[in-house]
């Protein structure tokens, strides 16, 4: 058990190599120049581009500049960025923001997607379960800032029960909103999932032993048939919380929430290379720590499980 | 007289498909007394296990009782509420499912899944109920309770998850206990085992017991009664022996003829199968003389088709720690001849290693020693792709499960024509003839040709996977556990196809089996593995009239039904 931990451990360190090579790959080929874009209208001064690029290592080959990048990374060093600013504390400031706003997403998800899902799954084919298939179906297929601006308008503009954008008070309550819009897909995929799931296993031969045995549906539903049903969804949350945080972006620029994504976005924008590439493997490193535990968390679910 | 414990009358039962009912089980009637044992036989489809599951109301989907009445004590149960069935179930009867594999929950621990019975009927709570789980499982047979009682199913085998589930259904102490198919999952060593003790136990605690099986011979021997049903009708009922020595029905006699449990007594089958040989050995020697003068056929004709010299194979199994493995020798030193036109049949229970050496025969896996030769060649030194596929051609499997070896995607003719595509052989007219020709010889019509695998009944799909290897004209077919997957019935007829074409094309078969019941209606010539090695080889007849080992009579006294007399 402990060195299959170990070994997956290790096999994220070429994962992460991996990725901050891509990741710097893909700055590096944005077209545009950084350091014009940070004179904006104004000429450019000479020796002032001649300091940043040094600063920078904006005109070192490819390679150097990766490796330049890693081997500060090791010693803690993010880099700074364009303002000045340590890149490790900026990301500081962003990211837990951004993790309470995907848990957030991820406990209502679970909840309601399990619930309303083992529902449907029990009821199959009755009202409940088509009008389930409509709504699921209906939030897979519209796009999420039209859930965003719609529910922003309705329960922010004209009933008020909920502020109009985060801003800088990142409190439960205030992100509620936010992550509802942000939790909407993976509900309808959840619900999907646990549905198709109980519906199997309603008609799995060990079920029906257990009706013989004179269990009551009560019992027979939650011992037998949930927690079987339970492992797909199980594998579907853990990598859905790297999802959920990657893909906040669009959320948080609806919101205003001052996390992780809207901080990516500003930064590509910007081309600031030791941003972009810092907050992609901390992206990277949460889903390799997910799927160990989705792994561990299978083995606990289902004994058949064992790693060596 | 005394109060039956359960009277079906007239009962029917349908399934809901659309605004339609098709109706499964049609007019069934029986009676079972308290401490009798009552057998319902029938083929798969034939309505018994639907009568079974109707009587504790846990049809399957859409299944309706649509009429009759089931009596249990006296009190009809068909339609009764729900609280009535479910104070019934557990408590008052209790049912002991087919599959072993499937009808425990792989996330519980087996105790605890048999504690649920004890708690749920009523029986006992907490530490009382974990006392008496370890009681029923020792009851039932199984060593080391306390411990076992602790572990999942999946540390269990099959036999002994099947005595986990006869504990089971016996926690409550029930009045009628329905055994649906108990053992047809298990080797026949387990199923006496199993059944020895499920009828003494039964006998001692005074259950009723409703048993369901496929298995004449098995009924026979088990049951005091039989019912046989057939399309959902109950054709002949009556004391077991009366119905096995004077069936009435044209169905029953057609079953006790074919039953392979009874047929294996019989030596008229021995008989038949002679001629067949005499016939296939002719066939055989006259392409053996083809093959010898034509240089560019593959091998040199001589009489021994196959031969394998000190097979061994070994598999290594991963180990706890990094870098640590051990070996797992599942073949040991195996050799055996197969002469042209001629059976071999290996025999063994599961994980003899019987399958791995058909697959090394096959050249689908590499022997860790010893060689096999194909006419003279031997397989492992084959080079290159040319030489390969001219030893596949002469030679083809016939797999188990008809379910899984035939494409659910591919029409009937594209799966036959597939190996005559392969090998280039003929242009699309030709290759269609053939086709035709060849559902013809597995008796088929061409129209099957059209259809699709899920289309087809196991029988036929079966008869598809025989076309298909005899498509390349091989000279051997590897049949692994070809007819075991079959109703009796189909079985019989497969076997007497494969018989028939084996005189009319000279074949040689490698016939893979875990039931010695068919072996002497097909084979020649018997191995008998186990744990890898050979502990005997000998022709049928010795095998069956005076078995050497110890092991092998074991295996022949398992045999369902062995022991009763027939009529006629």
């Amino acid at each position: 058990m402990w060195w299959y931990i170990g070994r997956r451990a290790l096999q994220a360190i070429p994962v992460v190599l991996g990725a901050t090579l891509l990741i710097y790959a893909m700055v590096f080929l944005q077209p545009g120049d950084p350091i014009k874009a940070l004179f904006g209208e104004k000429p450019v001064n000479e020796t002032i581009r001649a300091s940043i690029a040094a600063q920078y290592n904006l005109d070192d080959p490819f390679l150097i500049q990766w490796l330049k990048y890693l081997g500060n990374a090791l010693t803690g060093d993010f880099g700074l960025t364009y303002a000045q600013q340590p890149v490790s504390q900026v990301i500081g400031d962003a990211f837990p923001v951004t993790l309470k706003l995907a848990v957030m997403a991820l406990i209502i998800e679970s909840v309601l997607g399990v619930a309303a899902g083992f529902y449907a799954g029990l009821r199959k084919g009755k009202l409940f379960d088509s009008t389930m298939l409509i709504v699921s179906l209906l939030v897979i297929a519209v796009p999420i800032f039209v859930f965003g601006f719609l529910m922003q308008l309705i329960f922010g503009v004209k009933l008020g029960w909920a502020p109009i954008t985060v801003g800088g008070d990142a409190s439960i309550k205030n992100l509620m909103l936010p992550a509802i819009v942000l939790g909407l897909v993976s509900f309808a995929y959840i619900l999907r999932l646990t549905r198709t799931s109980v519906v199997e296993n309603l008609t799995a031969d060990h079920v029906r032993t257990a009706r013989a045995k004179g269990l009551s549906d009560r019992s027979v539903n939650s011992r037998h048939v949930l927690r079987n049903s339970m492992i797909p969804v199980v594998t579907y949350l853990g990598a859905d919380l790297g999802t959920l945080m990657a893909g906040a972006i669009v959320t948080e620029g609806i919101f205003n929430v001052p996390g992780i994504g809207n901080l990516a976005f500003r930064a590509i924008n910007r081309g600031e290379g030791s941003t972009v590439v810092s907050i992609v493997t901390l992206m990277v490193l949460i889903y390799v720590v997910m799927s160990l535990v989705v792994d561990l968390l299978y083995a606990w679910l289902d004994p058949r499980i064992r790693y060596a | 007289m005394t109060t039956p414990v359960l009277q079906i009358k007239d009962l029917q039962v349908a399934f809901r498909a659309g605004k339609k009912l098709i109706p499964a089980v049609r007019g069934a009637s029986l009676v079972v007394y308290p401490g009798q044992t009552v057998a319902i036989v029938g083929e798969s489809g034939s309505g018994k296990s639907t009568t079974a599951h109707a009587i504790i109301d846990l049809l399957p989907g859409t299944g309706v009782v649509t009429g009759g009445e089931i009596l249990f004590e006296g009190k009809n149960v068909a339609g009764a509420k729900k609280g009535e069935i479910l104070a019934l179930r557990g408590s008052s009867i209790g049912l002991v499912p087919q599959d072993p594999m499937t009808n425990l929950n792989p996330l519980w621990r087996v105790g605890a899944q048999i504690k649920e019975a004890l708690v749920a009927n009523g029986v006992a709570k907490g530490k009382d109920a974990d006392r008496r789980v370890v009681e029923l499982l020792e009851e039932a047979g199984l060593p080391d309770a306390e411990r076992r009682a602790r572990q999942f199913p999946h540390e269990y085998s099959g036999g002994m998850r099947q005595r986990a589930l006869i504990a089971m259904g016996l926690a409550a102490r029930p009045k009628l206990l329905i055994a649906d198919e108990p053992t047809s999952a298990l080797d026949v060593t387990v199923q006496k085992q199993i059944l020895d003790h499920l009828d003494s136990l039964t006998d001692e605690l005074g259950v009723a017991v409703l048993l369901i099986t496929h298995d004449l011979g098995l009924a026979a021997e088990r049951a005091d009664h039989l019912v046989v049903m057939y399309k959902g009708q109950v054709v002949e009922s009556g004391p077991a022996r009366q119905i096995l020595q004077d069936p009435r029905h044209p169905y029953t006699q057609r079953l006790v003829s074919s039953a392979p449990s009874l047929a294996s007594q019989r030596l008229s089958s021995e008989r038949a199968r002679v001629e067949v040989r005499e016939q296939a050995v002719q066939t055989a020697a006259e392409i053996a003389e083809e093959v010898a003068t034509h240089a560019d056929e593959f091998g040199v004709g001589q009489a021994t088709v196959v031969e394998a010299k000190n097979l061994t194979k070994d598999f290594t199994l991963p180990g706890g720690r990094p870098g640590s493995s051990s070996a797992f020798r599942a073949v040991d030193d195996v050799s055996f001849t197969l002469a042209r036109g001629t059976t071999t049949a290996i025999v063994g229970e599961s994980g003899s290693g019987k399958s791995t050496v058909a697959r090394m025969v096959l050249g689908l896996l590499d022997a860790t020693s010893g060689t096999v030769e194909f006419d003279g060649v031997d397989i492992t030194t084959l080079s290159g792709k040319k030489q390969q596929l001219a030893l596949r051609r002469q030679m083809q499997p016939v797999f188990q499960n008809p379910y899984a070896s035939l494409d659910p995607l591919y029409s009937i003719y594209r799966s036959i024509e597939e190996p005559l595509r392969t090998h280039g052989i003929g242009n699309d007219k030709e290759r269609e003839a053939r086709i035709r020709d060849l559902l013809d010889k597995v008796s088929l019509p061409a129209a099957v040709m059209r259809r699709y695998p899920n289309e087809l009944s196991g029988g036929q799909r079966q008869r598809v996977a025989i076309a298909r290897a005899l498509a390349l004209e091989p000279e051997v077919v590897v049949l692994d556990e070809a007819v075991s997957a079959l109703d009796v019935l189909v079985q019989a007829q497969i076997l007497k196809l494969l018989n028939d074409l084996q005189g009319e094309l000279g074949l040689s078969y490698l016939f893979i089996t875990h039931d010695l019941a068919v072996v002497r209606q097909i084979a020649d010539n018997v191995l008998v593995m186990q744990n890898g090695g050979i502990v005997e080889s000998a022709s049928v007849s010795t095998v069956f009239d005076s078995p050497r080992e110890e092991y092998t009579r074991r295996l022949l006294d398992a045999i369902p039904g062995g022991s009763i007399p027939l009529g006629a």
